[in-house]
């Protein structure tokens, strides 16, 4: 059975707190009083996966099964999340393999022959060939891969196609093979309440003319949260997409949910309350921590980035995508859904080594800041866990490092534009355009593995509710010339944070800590 | 240094030398695990009862004798009585056991175990294996879970057992409500129960003191004669006639044994529990050291 999420209290007896900070954790003592956010334990996941499946391709809601939807000769086309899904990647075989052979099969025996598969990466990085083999598995990659098999390209105005405008004016711009295709399946991995539904297509598939329409400082300011589909805007415009995209072709959509088991069973400590640690865990963590700090830095990645999450699928609905996607959103609360009573002056996040765009790569700082100020910070539902003009403290060491080759966009954006403004509205006013349309960076989109020249515009808007709330962030261990060029400032140890926060807050603050990985979605009433 | 640090951290935090607690605000969510009793069988093998023995005679026996002034009576009760038996007594210092155990006859100081508060002596190792060793302890669980079978065990292989049935002990020197256990022990045990009065060694070392006070404290322990369960008698009234039988030796220490026994006949034994008073004058009666029993030296001149 398991036990629900709750909002501990620290008392005397309370264990000091792990923290992640980057490729490291560690243990901090929280002042008596402050609160501390634990998500529910893992849900038990379903006992037979492929019978799940199975029954959600055969069963759907609120459409033919999949097997009417497939004749000869029809165009299928299939689309899936990338690698940003889920975090930590998941132990193989995947979710998304699992269901792409379940979904080819049905289409095999309907005598199906154009079918083609799409990484829906958006602006992402396209994915090295191992890592599509990854996520959609062997005998999938070799059946389609190179030519069936292909990442998105936001940048191959041949292949897109304009469905139309939206009634706000929008752009419904996506891959023109997904268009034009006799019918659409998505599969996704529905980690968090952000995930699914319209965005998957709508987003996943669509070029920067459509996604400049909702990936702005406005919308992201006026989702709150984006955790929240109901009260994002956000997705209200993924959603308006959706119809427009729905009037020219017929979408199935197959949602997945995961439990929290995020980490391996070496690394139980880092799921388990405290308090709850046994010698063994206690042991894990000091000889764990030690590794790690003794480590040479690459090699560190490397142990991190080779992590692998024992998920166990909770749920798989399929069918049309308001529907299965409500089903999704139920069971994916019921995860990681908590009740907290009130906002704090101070919130403390610890931020662990990986965000959705760093997967086999170096977390930069401005992924430190969309990590904790965006995904982090909108792990709510109501209200921020924090009070407005209150304190954000956040733990990383936010190193003064990118990838070239994955984040080149990223060098000159942290160098030329956060030296020039930190204000969402002005970067984007002044700067947006000139690094959506710059053809070095798109050609590196289109033929390396970078990010789209436009994509840290879109991480830091995605800071841009968390800026315009708080009064401060602080960042714990942080490279204090890095915070700096992010207009925020850091401190050596959590008790200075702490100490620099009464400034804003006053000398006797409220104090949460949402205690995450694995997640857990607050409802601030 | 930073490992250091960390097992430091680590070991503070989780109380390693104590029982690990939950946070008060997450007791609702925690999965209380039945706690593992705590392994004492090694502390009545040979080895460890020679060693007690050691201990008993030669280390706290003497200490007991120097640092108090130690007046033993009943311990004619024992004659003839050749069954285990469950020892109670009143309980308001950690001198108590000490004070029992080197008072006992030589051949029941050797099989007698001696139940203790599973939270308080066994919740960290050294602790445990220390009042195992020396006082041939047991643990005993507070929270009311139940009878432990480990009590019943020892009885039936011969060992005695002395319980305090007002389950702590006493923060103002006066006795509390005795708890049934001991009586229940006894009645499915089939086993006499052993009534004893401790006085004194609340005003010798009370609570918060680790050693008794200077200047020779007068503490006395009485033993008072077996009580059987009668057979009607259910173990509630069986409970209630040994704390009766407590009250009476602690009345008889106060004066003299016929008038605490016409007392007792007549149901006016004063109540162990004292007067109702303020806290701090219930502490004050019972910080005075308890009568001297030594006759007055005669005076070489009136």
């Amino acid at each position: 059975m398991s036990r629900p999420g709750f909002v501990l209290t620290v008392d005397e007896r309370t264990p000091p707190l792990l923290m992640h900070s980057g490729e490291s954790f560690r243990l901090e003592e929280f002042p008596l009083g402050s609160r501390v956010i634990y998500p529910p334990e893992s849900l038990p996941g379903v006992p037979d996966v492929d019978e799940a499946i199975e029954q959600a391709l055969l069963h759907p809601t609120d459409s033919e099964p999949l097997p009417e939807l497939l004749r000869p000769g029809m165009r299928l086309t299939i689309a899936f999340d990338d690698l940003s899904l889920p975090l930590p990647p998941m132990r193989k075989p995947d979710i998304r393999q699992r269901i792409l052979e379940h979904v080819l099969e049905h289409a095999a025996r309907a005598g199906v022959d154009d079918v083609q598969l799409i990484a829906a990466n958006a602006l992402h990085r396209r994915m090295t060939p191992d890592e599509l083999k990854t996520i959609v598995g062997e005998r999938v990659f070799r059946s389609f891969y190179p030519d069936n098999l292909v990442n998105f390209d936001a940048e191959d105005r041949d292949n897109l196609a304009h469905l139309g405008k939206t009634d706000k004016d929008e752009d419904v711009e996506i891959s023109r093979r997904a268009a034009e295709s006799d019918l659409l399946v998505y599969v996704n991995v529905n980690l968090v309440a952000m995930d699914g539904g319209w965005k998957s297509t709508a987003i996943g598939l669509a070029s920067y003319n459509s996604l400049r329409h909702h990936h702005n400082s406005h919308t992201m300011v006026h989702s709150r949260s984006f955790m929240d589909p109901h009260a994002s805007q956000l997705h209200s415009s993924a959603w308006r997409m959706g119809r427009v995209l729905s009037e020219h072709v017929k979408v199935f959509q197959i949602e997945t949910t995961l439990n929290n088991d995020a980490f391996p069973s070496q690394y139980g400590f880092l799921t388990k309350r405290e308090w709850e640690w046994s010698l063994r865990d206690q042991t894990m963590f000091l000889g764990a921590k030690r590794g790690i700090d003794l480590m040479p830095a690459k090699a560190r990645r490397r142990l991190f980035q080779s992590m692998e999450a024992p998920y166990q699928v909770t749920g798989i609905s399929a069918g049309a995508v308001e529907p299965v996607h409500a089903q999704t959103l139920e069971r994916v609360h019921r995860q990681q859904l908590v009740e907290v009573d009130g906002q704090s002056d101070i919130g403390v996040f610890g931020l662990p080594y990986l965000c959705p765009y760093n997967v086999n790569s170096v977390m930069n700082p401005i992924l430190a800041a969309c990590l904790g100020l965006g995904y982090f910070f909108n792990m709510y539902v109501g209200q921020p866990i924090v009070r407005k003009g209150g304190v954000l403290i956040l733990n990383h060491p936010v190193p003064w490092e990118f990838s070239t080759l994955h984040h080149p966009s990223y060098v000159d954006f942290f160098d030329e534009v956060l030296s020039v403004s930190t204000d969402p509205k002005v970067i984007e006013q002044k700067f947006e355009q000139q690094y959506a349309t710059d053809p070095w960076y798109v050609h590196l989109y289109r033929t390396s593995y970078a990010y789209h020249g436009v994509h840290p515009f879109y991480m830091w808007y995605w800071c841009a509710h968390a800026l315009d709330h708080l009064g401060e962030v602080i960042w714990v261990g942080g490279d204090r010339r890095a915070v700096a060029r992010m207009g925020m400032r850091s401190a050596s140890t959590f008790a200075d944070a702490l100490e620099m926060a009464t400034d804003s807050v006053g000398r006797s603050p409220s104090i949460t800590y949402l205690h995450s990985p694995p997640h857990a979605l607050a409802q601030v009433k | 240094m930073t490992l250091v640090r960390d097992v430091k951290q680590v070991a503070r935090g989780w109380r390693w030398t104590h029982r690990p607690l939950p946070p008060r605000s997450a007791e609702p969510h925690h999965v209380f695990t039945e706690p593992r009793e705590f392994p004492t069988d090694w502390a009545r093998s040979r080895p460890a009862r020679v060693a007690r023995e050691v201990i008993l005679r030669a280390g706290l026996g003497p200490i007991v004798r120097r640092e108090t002034t130690l007046h033993v009576d009943g311990l004619d009760v024992f004659d003839g009585l050749d069954e285990p038996v469950v020892l109670v007594a009143n309980h308001s210092s950690h001198l108590d056991t000490a004070l029992l155990l080197t008072t006992l006859p030589v051949e029941w100081q050797r099989k007698v175990t001696v139940g203790a508060a599973a939270d308080y002596f066994f919740d960290a190792w050294w602790r445990a294996v220390g009042s195992a060793l020396a006082f041939s302890t047991f643990p005993i669980e507070r929270s009311g879970v139940g009878l432990s079978e480990t009590p019943l065990r020892l009885l039936a292989e011969g060992w005695s057992v002395l319980m305090y049935p007002e389950g702590t002990r006493s923060p103002d020197g006066w006795a509390r409500r005795f708890r049934l256990g001991a009586a229940y022990l006894a009645s499915q045990a089939r086993v006499p129960v052993l009534p004893v009065a401790i006085v004194g060694s609340y005003a010798a070392m009370p609570k918060g003191r680790g050693w008794p006070k200077p200047g020779r404290p007068e503490v006395h322990v009485r033993y008072g004669r077996p009580l059987r369960q009668a057979d009607q008698e259910s173990p509630r009234e069986f409970g209630q006639r040994i704390s009766t039988a407590v009250s009476t030796l602690l009345d008889e220490d106060r004066s003299d044994w016929y008038a605490a026994m016409r007392r007792a006949a007549d149901g006016a034994t004063p109540s162990p529990s004292g007067p109702e008073a303020a806290h701090w004058r219930r502490v004050w009666e019972s910080t005075a050291s308890p009568q001297s029993v030594r006759r007055p030296r005669p005076r070489a001149w009136r």
